[in-house]
């Protein structure tokens, strides 16, 4: 068999097309189309190969060997070709390059018809031949040759007219003079049918064709007995197998049956063949320095080719006919774009879209989610009653938990599309903003104020209650020294009292409510002023003070009523004498007014006193001069209801709290120097730093501001603390603190720090609230407040009769 | 003894800064259940105390008495009985007993003991009144026009004897008695403060004493009565004062010390140094004084303000009475300015009077706005005693423990007289 190889490589060159259905692709699609058609099937020609697979095999498998070899010209002539076909389109127009297309693909069908053989020996013309449809018509008298093979009609029992077109091409080839050693299957009558089942010829004598188209009979078979006898006879007889191709017991040689075996036993039918082979890199790394091939250059490879010449006519026929514009000189063609696939260093993730939100996540699936959760999530009875029972817009939840014993036992999810839907609808119809939080600690929002421990000392504690009014204490006041307090109310008295002791130690008894006391900040001068009714009088409790200090306060008080004849008849005040008695118990002066005097304050040397009757309209407010028993009417004309008044610790300035307006006057310049804005509705009361750069007041409306003079005309803080009208506020005049009292009972602590440093803002912390310092009656709580002028101490008066010390 | 005692033990160890009672400092096993009196009696076993000379005892551990068992103790507080535990034992003091209650018309602002003498109260009716240990009260003084704040007594030999009072009229008068005529006159009166006198101390000789003023200034005078009127500024000899006053010797200051800025609430004399003054006031501050010199040689602050000082010969501290709840002791010589060496805290209200035992070093009372009276061991952490003066927590304006007897004064009008023993007094 190795012998005879090389020759059946020569043999099968040439009768290959004969012998073998025809490889030519055209002639690929007849049995496509007769399959479709479902027309009967095409006389068989294909020659079965099932007894000689193996040499088939290997036949095949050298031809492909050899047209590698020729596919190698072939793919470099291509290669030219192609190269040509990608640079035309670009180079021209879009007119031309269907049409270059279309010349392309003929070209390469050219081109296979070269190989065939003749395409060398074609003739010159055809480089200035301009149809193409030459080329076709070559193919059509092929097809019309086929059509007139005589053999074609001769043999087909049922030719049906339209698969003539279709028939394999079948040449006359000269016979093959069959040397020594050559297949013998050649020289059989083989059966040509191919693969169909051969009871369709059990009707017919014959059992198919041989290749010539001749039928081959059916040969003639004996009865079983005569099977049987061959059987026993023939020793080799189960060695045959029956070929019903051509009705002929075949015997199977050795290597067949081992193919058998092999192929029973699920194993490659080649014992050769090792299907675990190394391989074998075709092209390896290695430069060889030899050639593969040592044929010669083809003689292609030296003459101008052909197509390129065609091609290039073409363009020079079009430019000549103006059909194609050549470009105009300095056209830089742009630079291809491409994307670097394989760079992954500047490969990176496209950033998102600036406005690009991605979807918030599903939420996780939970235990009860679970094919098989613990059975503390399991719904009772009861559960799966009430959720079937809930609205399915109710429902906490969209499911039941369920158990399943395995995962395979969980059905579909019949939820999943609607589920999904939803999704898809909340995606789409809730707009998704990006919100810009600002990552903020609340706390450190806060402002940083120091702890209430740090601020000590303020007061935190009742220490001495004042006991004795028989009415609501309206007004407090303590003395320069700190050692005595003085409070007036509505039980028409008005008290001394020892701060340390609690003691009362004078009681003056007037005639009418006293509404506001205020000791003389002098301390060279004992004297009490308190407004009561109609009159402002001065007191001067003798007992309490040595009697060098009663004696010069008695000369100061009463020095004025010497110039007593220069008072004007018309006059606002008329200050008076007292009667004995009254002058007995203490009191001085009297300063009568035309309206109710509700509040009196000091200048702080203890000469002027303001007071303030807010009926009084444009009189309102009065300035009295002791020394001299002068009263001022500072101005013309007032702006709403005054409040109350209050002098600057250091300097000529006037301070006049109207209902909404704090307004700040220079006495000596006689201007208005600054209006605050203190919106609040109802002013109850003022006070001003002993600095004097600040003041505070309260209002009837709950809020105490804090202005800062330099800062602002408006408040610099508004606190809020109060849920009742805010009755009194108070600075203390060496430390750092300010306390307010309102209805609601309460006083409050505040440190109040004023820095030095002018750009340093105050610092003003709540560090204490006194809580019911006093009893409520009838609505109305704590009404005065009022600092010890050297400790730390509070004294606080309200309406249920109580004066209070707290430290 | 430790052998028969059935149940838990715990082994304990003796201290006491009384050097008196000293023992060996080494641990004992003693049984846990025992309670304060077992242990005293351990004590007077190991000092071999028998029959009379028993003492009782109490004992602090981790500065609090001990009232309950060692067990029980120890149960309360988690801790093991396998620890030594430190026993510091104190001399006991008997619980006060109150002796009698004394009716004034008014507040009661001064209180002073006498041994002999009895008892001078000052009180806002601005009499100064003298009783005997029967409650009675033996003489009404009038001769001030103001609370009288303060009393010393001068001298006393039971039926006739010398005393001062300073008032919030600004006026200190000296007094003397005899009770056998039922006559009292007044000696002299001291001019100068300019406010009212809240305190007046006696050195230790009885020549000179000390009075602080509400007009911050410490005035220095000497006890010997002058036969005639020392000059007076010219003010002072209005017509008023001089109808109701003109016949009283008037005496003048001899020194005047002026540091404090604030009233001058309390003067206490050192009883061992005739020269060393203590004093305290509204300024927070407490100063010492040397009088010869009129130096102040130290002052130390606190953030109160001080009502009240009291100084101790036995431990050398002095004690002051604060506008807030605390009682501080501070030790004169030590050379910081600021610092307390103890606060005693209990009190609900200001302190008003503070009084150091005669005899102990480490016994202190204390009178206070809310009314009650503390007595103090200062080695432990809590009041030894707590009496209440008044009802309703009527405020306790003065107290003074001379020998056995403790008298307060108040706001309700009474003067309580408490008898305060410990075992040494009782066995003088």
């Amino acid at each position: 068999m190795s012998s005879s190889q090389p020759k059946k490589r020569v043999s099968a060159a040439k009768p290959a097309p004969k012998q073998l259905t025809k490889p030519a692709p055209k002639a690929m699609p007849a049995p496509k189309a007769s399959a479709k058609k479902g027309v009967a099937p095409s006389p068989p020609t294909k020659v079965t190969h099932t007894p000689k697979s193996k040499k088939r095999t290997v036949q095949e498998a050298q031809e492909e060997s050899d047209d590698e070899f020729g596919n190698e010209d072939m793919e470099d002539s291509g290669d030219s070709d192609d190269g040509e076909a990608e640079e035309f389109p670009e180079e021209d127009g879009q007119d031309m390059s269907s049409a270059d297309l279309d010349s392309v693909d003929e070209e390469a069908e050219s081109d296979e018809s070269y190989m065939d053989g003749d395409s060398l020996v074609d003739s010159q013309e055809e480089l200035e031949d301009e149809d193409e449809e030459e080329e076709e018509s070559d193919d059509e008298d092929f097809f019309k040759e086929d059509e007139i093979d005589p053999n074609f009609g001769r043999n087909l029992d049922e030719p049906l007219p339209e698969e003539s077109d279709y028939k394999p091409i079948r040449r006359e080839y000269p016979e093959i003079d069959p040397v020594y050693d050559s297949d013998s299957s050649t020289e059989e009558n083989e059966n040509t049918v191919g693969d169909v089942p051969m009871h369709w010829y059990d009707d017919y004598p014959h059992i198919g064709y041989d290749v010539d188209g001749k039928k081959i009979m059916r040969p003639a078979t004996g009865d079983e007995l005569d099977k049987f006898l061959s059987t026993v006879d023939d020793p080799d007889s189960w060695l045959s197998a029956h070929n019903y191709k051509d009705g002929k017991d075949v015997k199977l040689s050795s290597e067949e049956l081992e193919i058998i075996r092999r192929l029973e036993g699920g194993r490659i039918p080649d014992a050769d063949y090792n299907p675990y082979e190394d391989s074998v890199d075709f092209f390896t790394s290695q430069t060889e320095v030899m050639p593969l091939s040592a044929a010669p250059e083809p003689k292609r490879r030296f003459i101008p080719s052909k197509h390129e010449a065609k091609r290039i006519m073409k363009i020079v026929r079009a430019i000549r006919e103006g059909r194609i514009v050549p470009r105009k000189s300095g056209y830089v063609p742009p630079k291809p774009k491409y994307y670097n696939l394989w760079n992954d260093a500047e490969d990176k993730p496209r950033e998102e879209h600036v406005m690009h939100i991605t979807a918030p996540k599903m939420k996780l699936p939970t235990h009860d989610e679970s094919y098989n959760p613990p059975a503390e999530y399991l719904p009772t009875e009861e559960e799966i009653k009430e959720w079937n029972d809930l609205d399915k817009e109710d429902r906490p939840k969209n499911y039941l938990p369920q158990k399943f014993g395995s995962l395979r036992n969980v059905p579909g999810y019949n939820q999943f599309v609607q589920e999904r839907f939803e999704r898809c609808l909340d995606l789409y119809l809730a707009p998704r903003v990006r919100k810009n939080r600002l990552n903020i600690d609340p706390d450190s929002l806060i402002p940083k104020l120091p702890s209430p421990r740090d601020l000590q000392p303020f007061p935190t504690r009742l220490a001495i209650e004042y006991l004795g009014h028989q009415g609501r204490v309206r007004s407090i006041s303590i003395d320069p020294t700190g050692l005595w307090l003085a409070s007036g109310g509505d039980d028409k008295t008005v008290r001394v009292w020892e701060v340390a002791t609690g003691r009362c130690m004078a009681t003056y008894h007037l005639d009418e409510l006293v509404t506001s006391v205020a000791w003389s900040p002098n301390k060279d001068v004992a004297v009490l002023a308190v407004t009561c009714g109609y009159k402002v009088g001065l007191i001067l409790p003798e007992k309490l003070f040595s009697p060098e200090l009663a004696i010069h306060s008695e000369d100061f008080v009463r020095a004025g009523f010497a110039n007593v004849g220069t008072t004007e008849a018309n006059a606002k005040a008329t200050w008076k004498q007292p009667t004995e008695s009254e002058y007995a118990q203490g009191i001085r002066v009297w300063v009568h007014l035309l309206k109710p005097v509700k509040q009196v304050t000091w200048h702080r040397k203890g000469d002027y006193f303001a007071t303030v009757a807010p009926d009084a309209n444009n009189s309102a407010v009065l300035i009295h001069q002791l020394t001299k028993h002068q009263t001022q009417q500072p101005f013309k004309k007032t702006k709403g209801a005054v409040q109350r008044v209050a002098f600057h610790p250091s300097k000529p300035m006037f301070f006049v709290a109207t209902q909404r307006y704090v307004r700040q006057y220079n006495l000596q310049r006689q201007e208005l120097v600054k209006t605050m804005l203190t919106g609040v509705k109802w002013i109850s009361s003022l006070d001003i730093h002993p600095a004097g750069d600040n003041l505070i007041i309260g209002s009837y409306d709950k809020r105490l501001c804090w202005f800062d003079l330099d800062l602002s005309s408006k408040p610099y803080k508004t606190l809020r603390f109060h849920s009742e009208a805010i009755r009194s506020v108070a600075y203390h005049k060496r430390y750092p603190l300010f306390a307010s009292c309102a209805d609601d009972g309460n006083v409050q602590v505040f440190h109040g720090m004023v820095y030095n440093d002018l750009l340093q803002n105050p610092l003003i912390v709540p560090v204490k609230i006194l809580k019911n310092a006093h009893e409520r009656v009838d609505s109305i709580g704590a009404l005065c407040v009022e600092w010890h002028p050297t400790q730390p101490w509070l004294v606080s008066s309200g309406a249920d009769h109580s004066i209070k010390l707290f430290s | 003894m430790e052998a028969l005692v059935e149940g838990p033990q715990v082994q304990v160890r003796f201290v006491t800064q009384q050097r008196e009672f000293a023992i060996p400092e080494t641990a004992i096993q003693t049984p846990a259940n025992l309670r304060r009196y077992g242990l005293s009696e351990i004590i007077n076993l190991i000092l071999q105390n028998e029959g009379e000379k028993q003492r009782p005892f109490d004992f602090l551990i981790d500065g609090e008495f001990l009232r309950t068992s060692l067990l029980e103790y120890l149960n309360e507080k988690g801790l093991s009985t396998e620890n030594t535990l430190t026993i510091e034992y104190v001399e006991s003091m008997l619980p006060p007993t109150p002796l009698s209650s004394y009716e004034h018309d008014d507040w009661v602002s001064a209180v002073q003991a006498h041994h002999p003498g009895g008892f001078l109260t000052g009180s806002y009716d601005s009499h100064v009144r003298l009783w005997n240990k029967q409650a009675e009260c033996i003489q009404t003084l009038s001769g001030h026009s103001g609370a009288v704040k303060a009393v010393q007594w001068l001298s006393s030999n039971g039926d006739k004897g010398t005393f001062l009072s300073g008032a919030l009229d600004r006026s200190i008068l000296a007094w003397e008695y005899n009770t056998n005529d039922g006559s009292h006159s007044i000696l002299y009166e001291c001019y100068g403060h300019t406010g009212g006198v809240h305190s007046i101390s006696l050195n230790n000789e009885g020549d000179r004493f000390a009075s602080g003023s509400a007009d911050a200034s410490i005035k220095i005078w000497t006890t010997t009565v002058p036969s005639v009127s020392d000059h007076i500024d010219e003010v002072e000899t209005r017509k008023k004062r001089k109808t109701s006053k003109a016949n009283r010797i008037a005496k003048t200051p001899i020194a005047t010390l002026s540091a404090h800025t604030g009233p001058v609430s309390a003067v206490v004399f050192n009883p061992i140094s005739t020269d060393t003054l203590y004093s305290a006031g509204w300024d927070h501050s407490v100063r010492v004084w040397d009088i010869e010199s009129h130096v102040n040689l130290s002052s130390k602050n606190c953030e109160k303000v001080v009502h009240s000082l009291d100084y101790s010969q036995h431990s050398g501290l002095l004690a002051s009475g604060h506008a807030d709840t605390v009682v501080r002791l501070w030790d004169p010589r030590s050379e910081d300015s600021s610092v307390v060496k103890q606060s005693l805290s209990g009190h609900q209200n200001w302190v008003s009077s503070v009084s150091w035992s005669p005899s102990s070093a480490f016994m202190l009372a204390s009178g206070s706005y809310d009314g009650l009276i503390k007595v103090w061991d200062i080695r432990a952490k809590g009041a030894l005693y707590t009496l209440t003066h008044g009802k309703g927590g009527k405020k306790v304006l003065s107290i003074d423990w001379t020998n056995d007897i403790l008298l307060s004064g108040g706001e309700d009008n009474q003067m309580k007289i408490h008898r305060l023993q410990d075992m040494e007094t009782k066995s003088e």
